[in-house]
């Protein structure tokens, strides 16, 4: 069964545990291609991960002149290819999320797989393996279909339903903040 | 077994020419399940690999975890034993030659035998840590005590959890420091956190701890800051640092008032319920607003929610407990426990967050200056005899009790204390009052340092002895929840280190005190010594052997035979481990800091962690992930404060308390209170913040007061903004 990254922003402590556990991937040459961002330090502690959401139509691959942004029959899309990457950077530009990083020495994009080493096995990738708080997480789309059905937040649910706040269809999931809201508390 | 909803059947990633190794992180008492990546060729470790298969964490570790791994073929390992010739170079890292085994050994004895023919057995120290297995700390209490003969021996636990076990021990009879497994967390109904950053200091927990919310479950938190967990907390009761003894105080008068008591669980199986009403009757909503700074209403619906939850877990850690009423806080914030009944059964009950990789191991079995395995007491003379028996000296051979951690350093100062035998520990940044501390181990005529880099401890040293990390020896840890698991070795020991308790062995044989040690030759043989050592004690490990360990993924103590299970629930019976069986409502009446703020004075200091540092950071300031996250320290200030000091974000300002004086980033955050500053304390030399901190001791646990003294900031005209 598909399975997807699943981000629940409310849930980040904002450790980088994502950051130094995406550098253990076997295919990730010990650099990390994630970011986790501090949402307004001078005020409050709450961080959110930004991680690669592998768009279903990715801005970066439609927008590189040399066809070396491939994505894998999963949806993940990867970094790109060293034979065919020509270095222009169209694709850091275009990603509307700012997620490829570029090598200058290597003159080559470097971006987050989706640890396609680990998930083409069906092993989750480091990212949400190692996630202390399940800001990350590994889900099927079973899975998927209850957190969405649980949080029926509005616009802000999940991408792509029912209004369209990102870029287009990712194959990662996002919940921005509110996963409280609307609990029944207990007593 | 232990397989809870968060629990996933998952393979892990199998690299070619590899294996995996299974074991534990080498840091915190979460002991969070970890895969060393080994390379077969080289047979080195390489990397980690996600352990998803150990009940507690699942392949959850934060970012010190994913990175411990690079500790062990670290270029700062120190591959061979240092001596120093020149005394005055010390407190440098300057002067340091390599030697031979057997010429820091000769140094060591004929110094450490000069010591104690000039002035006595008591002139030599042992001052040891908990980031180690119980193999090493049994055996290092046996050490001091039957190879050294010498009464001065404690450890850093002094620094982190002694009271707790303090308090839980007048509490209950019995000091574990979860009276319950942590898979039971996140089914619970309300978690009372006090005095725990446990986003950071604990992460691994987290996952659990936000389950009890998305249940509808409730979560209060008592921090002087709006920590990240904090953050989403139902109820965050912002007290001044150092007035929780007020605020427990305030919930079991509020628990009283409002009926949320269980009199039938008080009158079987309490004593001292009318004292500590009279005690506590006096906290009073206004009253304890007063102290604490904690709006009425925060009080109100905090002590409402937990007395309403069908199953509560009150939790807490240093914040509390690191103060000079630490363990009178941990006994107060517990009577909540046992005045409303929630103890004693699943889902309910009280646990600290352990500080250490070993707190509750390493503080079991010898190491404190008054105990002996399996909690045995040194001033018992049946206890005595019994370990006696194991370790074939005569009772009278056993030295008294000695002094606390601090008050080894005052010894030193003194000269009362003039050898010292350092390993696992760094005070030298980990301590109170360093100015003080650090001239205390200038003073001392002789010391040796085991560590497995030269931390600024060993700056100190006269011998420096290199140590193994934690993969490269095995053995069992005793991890937060009271479950004894085990450390696996993942590589042959880099250079010429050797395991703390390999060097205590053959100082032992050099020292002429052989033929009580030679019989161990491995850590297993210490183990199988020391489950019978803790046999009969109420830390009982007898019946935890390796083999058990491994088959049920831990084995929490008491664990008093072949047959037993282990216990991973306490009290179910209801029984305690007082005498009379019951457990102790303790009258504790509320004592400030020992340090208010003045007007010289004004603000509250208060420190702790960040999440990518542990301890003196003399880890975690080698691994570069966790360098570059964060290089420095720096002191939190409200924006109105900061205001009316004119000082801004970034700036380096003067940091100021009676004891001494350090210069720090001003980083600018509303999520602290006004009168209050943190500072995180992992760095050493002059960016420590123990400099300043006030070595006032808690008269039963002897735990200094790091979580608060009065500071006064200072701007630095033409400093500025330095980088």
């Amino acid at each position: 069964m598909k399975q997807h990254l699943y981000i629940e922003m409310d849930n980040c402590i904002g450790c980088r545990s994502c950051l130094a556990a995406c550098t253990q991937c076997g295919g990730h040459d010990n650099r990390n291609r994630n970011y986790v961002y501090e949402v307004n330090p001078l005020v409050t502690r709450q961080t959110i991960p930004l991680m690669c959401l592998h768009c279903v139509n990715p801005a970066c691959a439609r927008s590189c002149p040399a066809q070396a942004i491939q994505i894998t029959d999963g949806g993940a899309v990867l970094s790109a290819l060293v034979e065919k990457c020509i270095g222009c950077q169209n694709c850091t530009i275009a990603c509307p999320y700012g997620i490829p990083k570029f090598d200058e020495e290597q003159n080559l994009m470097y971006k987050c797989d989706l640890c396609y080493d680990r998930t083409k096995e069906g092993i989750p990738p480091m990212c949400a393996s190692v996630c202390p708080t399940n800001t990350l997480q590994w889900l099927d789309e079973e899975e998927v279909a209850a957190k969405n059905a649980r949080h029926q937040l509005g616009k802000w649910t999940a991408s792509h339903q029912p209004f369209e706040p990102l870029e287009g269809e990712t194959n990662v999931k996002i919940n921005l903040p509110g996963i409280l809201q609307g609990i029944q508390k207990l007593f | 077994m232990q397989k809870d909803k968060f629990y996933k059947t998952i393979a892990n990633k199998k690299h070619p020419n590899e294996e995996i190794i299974p074991t534990h992180c080498s840091y915190c008492g979460m002991q969070c399940g970890m895969n060393l990546r080994v390379n077969k060729s080289t047979n080195t470790i390489i990397g980690v690999e996600p352990r998803y298969d150990w009940p507690v964490t699942l392949g959850k570790m934060c970012p010190k975890g994913v990175t411990a791994y690079q500790q062990t073929n670290h270029d700062d390992r120190l591959l061979k034993p240092l001596i120093r010739d020149d005394a005055s170079l010390k407190g440098t890292k300057e002067g340091f030659r390599e030697a031979s085994w057997d010429e820091a050994y000769t140094l060591i004895v004929q110094r450490f035998q000069e010591l104690q023919s000039l002035y006595g057995n008591d002139s030599l120290s042992v001052f040891s840590g908990v980031s180690m297995t119980n193999e090493k700390c049994y055996l290092t209490g046996k050490f001091a005590r039957v190879a050294l003969q010498t009464r001065y021996i404690d450890y850093n636990g002094r620094f982190c959890m002694s009271s707790a076990a303090a308090g839980f021990l007048r509490s209950f009879g019995v000091d574990r420091g979860s009276t319950l497994p942590w898979t039971d967390l996140h089914e619970t109904d309300c978690l009372f956190i006090a005095g725990s950053n446990t986003a950071e200091c604990h992460p691994t927990s987290m996952f659990r701890i936000w389950e009890v919310q998305n249940r509808g479950g409730y979560l209060i938190v008592a921090d002087p800051r709006e920590t990240p967990i904090a953050r989403r907390a139902d109820v965050h009761l912002d007290l001044k640092p150092g007035t929780d003894l007020a605020l427990a105080n305030c919930m079991v008068n509020l628990l009283i008032q409002n009926g949320y008591t269980d009199a039938e669980f008080i009158a079987d199986h309490t004593n001292g319920l009318e004292e500590m009403k009279e005690i506590v009757k006096e906290f009073t909503v206004e009253y304890t607003s007063e102290i604490t700074g904690v709006a009425p209403e925060k009080l109100i619906r905090a002590a409402e929610i937990y007395g309403r939850a069908p199953n509560a877990i009150v939790m807490f850690a240093r914040g509390i407990e690191q103060q000079h009423k630490g363990a009178d806080n941990v006994s107060a914030y517990t009577n909540m426990c046992l005045v409303s009944g929630k103890i004693g059964r699943p889902k309910s009950g009280v646990a600290t967050f352990t500080g250490q990789g070993n707190g509750q191991g390493g503080r079991e079995h010898g190491q404190k200056s008054d105990l002996l395995p399996g909690y045995r007491k040194l001033t018992n003379p049946k206890h005595v005899e019994e370990v006696c028996q194991v370790w074939g000296i005569h009772p009278d051979e056993m030295p008294q009790p000695g002094v606390s951690a601090y008050e080894m350093f005052e010894l030193m100062d003194q000269k009362t204390i003039r050898g010292l035998y350092l390993l696992c520990s760094n005070p030298a940044v980990s301590a109170p009052n360093l100015n003080f501390v650090r001239a205390a181990l200038k003073n001392l005529d002789f010391m040796v340092c085991a560590d497995i880099y030269l931390s600024e401890s060993a700056e100190f040293a006269d011998v420096v002895l290199p140590s193994v990390t934690w993969a490269e020896d095995e053995g069992t840890v005793t991890n937060l929840e009271g479950r004894i698991i085990k450390i696996n070795k993942a590589q042959e020991p880099v250079g010429e280190s050797k395991p703390d308790w390999m060097i205590e062995l053959e100082l032992a044989e050099r020292l002429g005190r052989g033929q009580y040690f030679r019989h161990l030759k491995s850590a297993r043989d210490i183990s199988d010594e020391f489950r019978l050592a803790s046999k009969g004690g109420y830390a009982d490990y007898y019946g935890a052997t390796w083999e058990k360990i491994e088959k049920q993924n831990g084995v929490f103590w008491p664990c008093r035979d072949e047959q037993d299970p282990g216990t991973p629930h306490m009290f179910l019976d209801h029984k305690f481990y007082h005498p009379d069986g019951k457990a102790k409502l303790c009258a504790l009446p509320y004592r400030p800091p020992a340090e208010e703020p003045c007007e010289q004075y004004p603000l509250r200091l208060t420190t702790g962690r960040v999440v990518y540092h542990y301890l003196s950071g003399n880890q975690t300031r080698r691994i570069p992930f966790l360098k570059d996250m964060c290089p420095e320290p720096y002191v939190e200030v409200h924006p109105e404060t900061a205001a009316e000091y004119n000082i801004q974000h970034d700036e380096v300002v003067r940091l100021y308390t009676r004891r001494g004086e350090a210069f720090y980033k001003v980083k600018i955050i509303e999520a602290i209170r006004r009168d209050t500053l943190f500072v995180p304390y992992h760095f050493g030399h002059k960016e420590s913040i123990n400099l300043l901190t006030i070595p006032a001791l808690d008269p039963i646990s002897r735990m200094p007061e790091f979580k608060v003294c009065a500071a006064q900031i200072e701007k630095q005209p033409g400093r500025g903004n330095i980088q």
